[in-house]
């Protein structure tokens, strides 16, 4: 689309221009005038269209006016565009063909502000008529397309659907991408047109056109033009059959080539017809592919085939894009990469610097998963880093950079610093990102990299750029002891001279929490309190935070306080009310006992963000509620600031994966399908529960249990094989009196419709405490679109039972289309089921896994509530393998280092969490392992109820 | 001889003389509008049973004089469009089904709205009973009675019967269009400035 918004500013470019010659011939006024066109006078101007005769002259170039107002982007208003519009559609009379053409192209952009553009379409389709030129036609289809509504569309049908297999490729061009915006209003109608499509893909329009136009000129014209209609006509059967994946399979294969016997597929010889003559339409062909690999994972050796012969073709781009698909394909083995990479080399030494660049960003993105895969290319990408262009030398060394050795890297980085000033931030903010994941790779380099970072720093940047360089500056602070008060020292000069607000926050609040336990906390106080003399509010906040915190740390001594008292004395005086409001909270806790000061000032948890957020807007949503109750801080799960850190490293991983790959070309598509799944594995314990919440919270039947879950599972346990016809995951939910199993269905049969879709469970639960109350149903599911079926049951006594269930999918199946996914008419379908994996109950799923800051503390204030036992389980053959089963099986927090056992002999652990949501309760452990005779356990739980104690050592039983 | 120079005497008069002019035609869905101007334009009958939408511009050069012929689909949505397409124009043509008793009211109802536009006052308007070969056709006293024309006073109006599908009367039609080609030009031109 890109291409066609370019040709039309261009055209409308020169047609200004030669409205500049005429207007320099009669002398009017100057190009700077034309330039700051006038709306209003525009408007005016537009008298002209109603002018008898038609001045077609005029009137083009007042056209050509409007059209560069909208494209500039002045914005009319519905009253002005209408008349615009009625006026334009007087120019119909006049048969000059650009004026013609400049009318379609203003209709078209109109087509959006006017009202009753429909008004047009008898004269559209009058021109576009077979007996009209071939340049009205195509541009009248154009034009008709944008303006007609799906009712009006089986009207013009036939039109549509003979202009798709016309000679001209301008005018199957212009149908074919016209029905392409027309596919995602009327699907059914130009689904329809799929023969058409092939037709146009397939047709060997070249050899017709140049026998039909006769002249050698045109015939040049033509055969440039005309493989064009292959790559709309390809996107546009893909787009009616992008559903069907045998369809698109069959398009792929339709165009191996010959020399493969892969046309067995077809029916009949249509493959030795059909041959992709544009590149263009080759590298979409290369896409499908890929979509179709990744949806079906048994194709993948098929089709790589196909790939690797792709690699060799001849043109550069359908090469490139092969190479690049290969590249990115999941799981991918260094086996299959080398053809690729091999090809992707020979392209570094290009002589055309777009493809230099293309190679090079290819392999950039590759060298984050298979460094050593990229590794063979070191030498000609060392050449490129002096390459004239500056984004392919960008890419040459980040590329390097993350396939190099130590040794290079040092090389590297002197060459970088030569030419940060000259690359766009953009490239600096890459570089930034490159230095930072190096800082992790090879700590011992960090001298090195802080001087670079913070000769980056002095430079001109935007706030991105920077905010990159500080970020890298103190993740290595935080992980390379030896250069933490270098890299300090360095962030304290960055903010001497910071016009970014928020990074100099971010800077103090790390000096802040680092600052301290240095060796001369002196040096930074100074430079803090130099922002609260200098910067405006918000920083000076910050900084009065960050003076707080040195005045409470546990290593100030009497002088050191002093001093940050009477900093902060005279920081009360200050003239915004929060600085204010800090200085004097960080007065009182300086001066308070240690324990107060370790709890606020040093508090090493946090909420979880997320459902914090949820809940104040509940709260904030019920008026009732604040007269009921205060907020409850005590139900918002807390995590450990390790956590939180962890979850944002995993965010911006993520967010950088995006920004190299997102462009890329399977994913941007792929993205679309991965998103439920990845949203599922990747969000954290805290972020589901607020979906869980949300989903249970829609689900009348359930609402009478409670609010919300007190505790809900942390994993989903999949109940059925992952490549089966449905796709079960069950998910627990405890409430005070019942428990609830959410039951996420997928449907992975697109032939079918399930009706009525509930899960059956069957109890081994003796005593009957667990009694079924409710069963909802999925009442239709589709193909691939998952539906949540629940169970509640009612716990009888205050006992927590442990009980297996067997579960059976009960449903009714339904043919259906899959391209539509409507079931056939009269099918009343039939009853089946499906036998799951059974669904287990235990005390761990009563407990909710929760961070619970100075756990030591509330282990030694709960002493009364002990219950220790000694277990022999030798049918472990690791401490590891021991540790992370408990782990499942108590489902609480692990504190720092529970699951990572530094000697294999012996291991202590802890872990807390709070049973029912609510009874704080901290399990220890510690464990032996002797060859031979497995492991030996003993686990003491201490809860503030204990009942829970016991129950929750039972877990292990 | 004669004959060549009343050939060139013909071609000289006609660009002296030569004059433009412009109609309108509207009317209720399926009362002959698209039909009659491809009568006018070719001089044959098609069955053309496509509905109009939008609009049809057909440029016929009759004699001396070139008829701009604008052609307004008669479906409703089209309806409050008219009048944009009415403005300044030398006559207003508005045919009629004369063979379809059970839309004249609505006929009526839309050619009084269209007439009472003040942006349209005093332009002549020209009332086509079409379809006069069909025998439940009006006649044209009827069709004056049904349409209430002798209430219009402000403006010049006429009525004819006529079929397009058998050319009756087309050609007294034409010599009123044409005689309608300059005198209101006037008027045109002052109306297009507002």
């Amino acid at each position: 689309m890109t291409g066609t918004y370019v040709i039309k500013e261009s055209s409308v470019y020169h047609m200004l221009q030669d409205a500049y010659r005429e207007r320099m011939h009669f002398e009017w006024d100057d190009l700077g005038a034309l330039m700051n066109l006038d709306h209003s006078v525009v408007l005016q101007e537009a008298r002209v269209f109603n002018e008898t005769p038609i001045r077609p002259r005029q009137s083009r170039l007042l056209l050509a006016k409007i059209v560069f107002l909208l494209y500039r982007g002045d914005s009319m208003s519905t009253t002005e565009a209408t008349n615009l519009f009625f006026s334009i559609t007087k120019l119909f009379q006049c048969k000059d063909m650009s004026l013609r053409q400049m009318v379609y192209l203003t209709i078209k952009e109109l087509s959006t502000i006017s009202e009753d553009v429909i008004m047009v379409t008898s004269s559209l389709m009058k021109d576009m008529q077979p007996t009209s030129e071939i340049t009205y036609r195509a541009n009248a289809i154009r034009a008709l397309c944008k303006i007609v509504d799906p009712s009006m569309l089986p009207g013009i049908e036939r039109f549509l659907k003979g202009a798709i297999v016309e000679k001209s490729p301008l005018i199957a061009s212009a149908a074919l991408v016209s029905s392409l915006h027309l596919f995602n209003e009327a699907k059914d109608v130009v689904r329809r047109w799929g023969n058409e499509v092939s037709e146009a893909l397939n047709g060997k329009s070249l050899s017709q056109n140049s026998s039909f136009f006769g002249s050698s000129s045109s015939q040049g014209q033509v055969v440039s033009t005309s493989n064009i209609v292959q790559y709309h006509a390809i996107g546009l059967l893909y787009a009616i059959r992008q559903h069907d994946r045998m369809a698109v399979l069959k398009l792929v294969q339709s165009f191996s080539g010959q020399s493969k016997g892969s046309g067995g597929w077809l029916s009949g010889g249509s493959s030795s017809s059909s041959v992709l003559r544009s590149n263009a339409a080759h590298m979409m062909l290369i896409r499908y592919a890929v979509r179709v690999m990744e949806s079906d994972p048994s194709l993948v050796p098929l089709l790589h085939t196909l790939l690797e012969e792709w690699i060799r073709h001849r043109s550069d781009m359908v090469s490139l894009e092969a190479a690049r698909a290969v590249c990115q394909l999941k799981d991918v083995t260094d086996k299959q990469l080398t053809p690729a990479v091999n090809a992707l080399q020979l392209f570094l030494s290009s002589p055309k610097a777009v493809v230099r660049f293309a190679a090079i960003r290819t392999l950039n993105v590759l060298a984050r998963t298979h460094p050593e895969a990229v590794q063979p290319c070191n030498v000609d990408m060392e050449g490129l880093i002096t390459d004239s262009n500056r984004s392919v030398a960008t890419f040459a060394i980040t590329t390097l950079l993350k396939t190099g050795n130590e040794a290079s890297v040092e090389r590297l980085m002197k060459q970088m610093q030569g030419f940060m000033a000259e690359i766009s931030d953009e490239f600096k903010i890459i570089v930034a990102e490159a230095v930072r994941s190096l800082c992790s790779k090879f700590p011992g380099k960090h001298g090195l990299f802080l001087g670079f970072l913070s000769g980056v720093l002095r430079d001109e940047g935007g706030y991105e750029f920077k905010r990159a360089a500080i970020e890298a500056i103190v993740d290595l602070a935080k992980h390379v002891g030896e250069c933490r008060e270098v890299a300090l020292g360095h962030l304290c000069e960055f903010i001497e001279d910071c016009e970014f607000t928020k990074l100099s926050v971010r800077v103090l609040h790390f000096l802040g929490e680092e600052g301290p336990g240095t060796a001369r906390p002196t040096v930074y106080i100074r430079h803090i309190y130099n922002r609260v003399v200098l910067e405006n509010a918000v920083v000076r906040a910050a900084a009065v935070s960050a003076l707080a915190k040195f005045g409470a740390a546990p290593k100030a001594d009497a002088a050191l306080q002093r001093s940050v008292r009477v900093l902060l004395t005279r920081c009360l005086d200050d003239r915004d009310d929060e600085v204010r409001d800090r200085a004097a909270w960080g007065l009182r806790m300086t001066g308070g006992a240690e324990q107060t000061r370790s709890r606020y000032v040093r508090d090493d948890s946090t909420f979880s963000l997320a459902v914090l957020e949820r809940r104040l807007v509940e709260y904030c949503a019920d008026p009732q509620a604040a007269k009921k109750a205060r907020f409850d801080f005590a139900a918002v799960p807390r995590i450990s600031r390790a956590q939180e850190e962890e979850t944002r490293h995993r965010v911006r991983l993520d967010a950088m994966d995006q920004v190299l790959t997102g462009s890329a070309l399977s994913s941007s598509a792929a993205a679309k399908d991965d998103v439920p799944q990845s949203a599922d594995t990747r969000a954290d314990g805290a972020d589901r529960l607020v979906q869980y919440a949300k989903q249970l919270a829609a689900i009348p039947a359930l609402a009478a249990f409670g609010e919300q879950p007190l505790v809900s599972s942390q994993r989903a346990v999949e109940l059925t094989e992952s490549e089966t016809e449905y796709v079960v995951r069950c998910v627990k939910h405890v409430y005070e009196r019942h428990v609830v199993f959410q039951f996420d269905v997928t449907n992975t049969i697109a032939e079918q419709v399930l009706e009525q879709v509930e899960v059956a469970m069957e109890s081994d639960d003796i005593d009957g405490v667990l009694q079924p109350v409710v069963a909802v149903a999925i009442p239709v599911l589709r193909y691939d679109a998952p539906g949540t079926a629940y169970v509640g049951f009612e716990r009888l006594a205050e006992d927590v039972p442990a009980a297996s269930f067997a579960c059976t999918l009960k449903f009714i199946v339904k043919e259906c289309d899959p391209a539509t996914g409507e079931p056939e008419d009269g099918d009343d379908g039939f009853e089946d089921d499906y036998s799951l994996e059974t669904a287990e109950l235990g005390p761990g799923d009563f407990m909710q896994a929760t961070y619970i800051p100075d756990s030591e503390a509330l282990w030694e204030s709960l002493e009364d509530g002990e219950s220790i036992e000694t277990f022999a389980l030798s049918s472990f053959s690791s401490i590891e393998e021991c540790i992370t089963k408990v782990c499942d099986l108590l489902n609480m927090c692990p504190l720092d280092g529970a699951l990572t056992p530094r000697s294999k002999a012996a291991h202590k652990a802890a872990f807390t969490g709070k049973w029912m949501g609510r009874a704080k309760t901290v399990a220890r452990t510690r464990m032996t392992y002797q060859k031979g005779a497995g492991v030996t356990m003993e686990l003491a739980v201490r809860s503030e109820d204990p009942a829970v104690s016991e129950l929750v050592v039972s877990a292990i039983a | 001889m004669a004959s060549i120079l009343k050939a060139i005497l013909d071609w000289l008069r006609s660009l002296f003389w030569k004059e433009e002019m412009e109609l309108t035609l509207v009317g209720l869905q399926n009362s002959g509008k698209t039909t009659l101007v491809n009568v006018i334009a070719s001089g044959q009958f098609t069955e053309d049973m496509i509905p109009t939408v939008g609009f049809n511009m057909r440029k016929v050069t009759k004699g001396n004089v070139t008829m701009k012929l604008w052609d307004i689909g008669g479906q409703p949505r089209f309806r409050s469009m008219w009048e944009r397409y009415c403005r300044g124009v030398n006559a207003i043509v508005f045919v009629i089904d004369a063979a379809d008793h059970g839309k004249l009211d609505q006929a009526r109802a839309e050619l009084w709205s269209l007439l009472e536009k003040p942006q349209l006052a005093n332009i002549p308007v020209l009332v086509l009973g079409n379809k006069n070969d069909l025998d439940e056709a009006l006649t044209v006293d009827q069709l004056i009675e049904a349409m209430n024309l002798q209430a219009i006073t402000s403006r010049e109006v006429a009525c004819y019967s006529i079929s397009a599908k058998n050319q009756v009367n087309i050609d007294i039609t034409l010599k009123w269009l044409i005689k309608h080609s300059s005198s209101s030009s006037a008027a045109a031109t002052s109306s297009l400035l507002l």
